[in-house]
């Protein structure tokens, strides 16, 4: 599968600094666990493709002494959203698993990422290598809908157990902002030019604007 | 008791051993009310006598959606959600938020708004700290503690609230820096606004206090026989399981492991600083309240020291008006009251994040429940778990 577009701007940009140790340390991994590597604004991210995620995380803990079991998640990557801006720039639609684990002692950290199949998402499980994997694997098959093989109980950890859906792909809608719009847009109006003098900054205040306070209320 | 009494006893307690009962495992609900959860926690016991088996935590009941509602906010608006992550200290949940979206915009944060921003951190982490050492022993049945750590706890949240103007959610921090501070002005007026007067003397005077504070609490608790049996020995956490489960902070530290983000990453100027890291001995209860305890002390001397040297300068960094992240994306984390608290942000150029990943303390601090109350009896399953300090909300996000 094809790295995104995102991805290969953050690649060129860092391949200033080439030689840091976290590129280093990046290159070390990547030949390791047999995927690509590159250092993305201080974070060593190391991409693998899908039928090697298990194995790549087992070297991480064995061979790198990466025993701290940080997080697991996933981006949804959709240039169809319900939600939010779309992209800048058109993407291969797909689901970009990413976890990250880490060492206890110098603050050594891998995110390891791969991408799965955007229709029926599957990994396999990393329960037996992190038991931490656990609870992080439940919230993203509740939220992606990707499942994980060889989980001992894929059960929902913070749906109800029928709820329809899966909540932070791209597709879902907020429902609560189709019903009515978000009254926080008042404040991403373009503000005045810079070169106002003093009182004149502050934006005139529409008295029939809903109030930004508290807009979960 | 006279010697006739004590065979007595003996042999009524030993009766008690060989006699086969029939025991019928039986299901207890815990919560989702319980006051030892600091919001709302069900605990799905199989109980067996006084033993509990197959412990499930269900948690879930304070889910709010943040990873969804910050993918249609934009950045300055995000920081409102994250403050009421974990609300017992919603100073630290901006920063590493705020950090992560310089780090991607390659902002450059005036040495003053750092110094600020570490200030408040550690006072978040006082106030933090405090609420355990005012919980725990009460749970364990202790209630004179709760005064005196809430009466502290209270100054030092006067003090964050003359910066910031909140107590809980401060929303104090910008892209690029803080805002000005409470009282002086909105962020649209371009006047120089600084902290407070006297804050600088005041969080001294507080710091000694807190110090005088922390020897007072364990003047309280440490010498009490009955919270010590409460908690000695009870619910050992290994640091490989600990590591494994993604435990972190005091409760990762107490099992011996000296894993403290704020020696290791760069989100603010900790190197200058000069304090230690403690760690506990066996990872039991006892470990976890002294770790926390002890940090009360190394924090303020942390927050003596900022206050000693906050260099002069502009609280923020030159910024456009309206913010855009350039796309990329990066883990940025660091150490908070609880443990790691880290966000992965990926931006796609836009003014709100494409994707934002919450990484809370609590969430995998109390992953690990099943496996430490395993076997446990009743009253320990509280023990246990208020040992683990987590806040609900830093739990389901």
């Amino acid at each position: 599968m094809s790295p995104s577009e995102t991805t290969e701007d953050v690649a060129t940009d860092d391949a200033v600094v080439e030689d840091g140790p976290l590129e280093q340390f990046a290159a070390e991994v990547a030949e390791a666990v047999g995927g690509a590597g590159h250092v993305t604004f201080g974070t060593v991210k190391v991409t693998v493709d899908a039928d090697r995620w298990k194995e790549s995380v087992q070297i991480l803990r064995d061979r790198f002494g990466l025993v701290y079991f940080s997080w697991l998640s996933a981006v949804h990557w959709s240039n169809d959203v319900a939600v939010g801006e779309p992209l800048a720039e058109e993407t291969t639609e797909r689901y970009e698993l990413l976890c990250t684990v880490g060492d206890l002692s110098e603050g050594k950290r891998v995110t390891l990422s791969t991408d799965l199949d955007p229709v029926a998402p599957r990994a396999d499980s990393l329960v037996d290598v992190y038991r931490g994997a656990d609870w992080h694997e439940r919230e993203a098959h509740d939220m992606f809908g990707i499942s994980f093989d060889g989980h001992p109980g894929l059960e929902p950890l913070y749906l109800p157990s029928h709820f329809a859906g899966h909540p932070l792909r791209k597709s879902y809608p907020l429902l609560s902002r189709e019903v009515k719009p978000w009254p926080g847009k008042v404040d991403v109006e373009p503000m005045p030019d810079a070169d106002d003098n003093g009182e004149d900054d502050e934006p005139a205040a529409d008295p029939d604007a809903p109030s930004t306070e508290n807009p979960e209320a | 008791m006279t010697v006739a009494d004590q065979d007595l006893v003996r042999h009524l307690s030993e009766a008690s051993v060989s006699v086969e009962l029939e025991t019928e495992d039986m299901t207890l609900n815990i919560g989702p009310q319980h006051p030892s959860t600091h919001g709302v926690l069900r605990l799905v016991a199989k109980i067996d006598g006084e033993r509990a088996y197959d412990v499930k935590p269900v948690i879930g009941y304070m889910h709010r959606g943040y990873e969804k509602l910050a993918e249609v906010r934009n950045y300055p608006q995000v920081t409102t959600l994250l403050n009421r992550i974990d609300w017992v200290s919603g100073y630290a949940n901006e920063v590493p938020f705020i950090v992560a979206a310089e780090k991607l915009m390659e902002i450059e944060v005036p040495e003053r708004a750092q110094y600020i921003r570490l200030i408040l951190t550690e006072m978040a982490r006082i106030s933090s700290h405090m609420v355990f050492m005012a919980s725990y022993p009460l749970e364990l049945g202790a209630a004179t503690p709760l005064f005196f750590a809430l009466r502290e706890r209270e100054r030092v949240l006067d003090l964050l609230e003359s910066v910031t103007g909140g107590r809980f959610h401060p929303n104090f921090n910008r892209i690029g820096g803080v805002k000005p501070a409470a009282g002086s002005g909105s962020t649209m007026r371009k006047q120089i606004q600084d902290l407070p007067q006297g804050f600088l003397a005041e969080t001294r005077e507080a710091m000694d206090r807190i110090a005088e504070a922390a020897d007072q609490l364990e003047d309280l608790v440490a010498g009490n026989e009955i919270i010590l049996a409460r908690t000695k020995g009870i619910g050992v956490l290994p640091p490989e399981v600990a590591a494994s489960y993604g435990v972190s902070g005091p409760n990762l530290r107490a099992s011996g492991v000296p894993f403290d983000l704020r020696k290791i990453e760069d989100y603010l100027p900790y190197d200058r600083f000069d304090f230690t890291v403690p760690i506990g001995e066996n990872g039991d209860c006892w470990d976890r309240w002294w770790v926390r305890l002890e940090e009360i002390r190394q924090s303020s001397a942390i927050i003596r020291q900022a206050v000693d040297s906050i260099p002069s300068g502009p609280l923020q960094a030159k910024v456009p008006k309206v913010i855009k992240v350039p796309a990329g994306e990066t883990y940025v984390r660091a150490e908070n009251p609880k443990g790691e608290m880290g966000y992965y942000l990926v931006s796609d150029g836009g003014q709100g994040p494409y994707r934002l990943k919450i990484r809370s303390a609590s969430f995998s601090n109390i992953s690990i429940l099943p496996w430490a109350l395993e076997g446990a009896i009743i009253p320990d399953i509280i023990a246990i778990m208020g040992s683990l300090d987590f806040v609900l909300g830093d739990v389901d996000r």
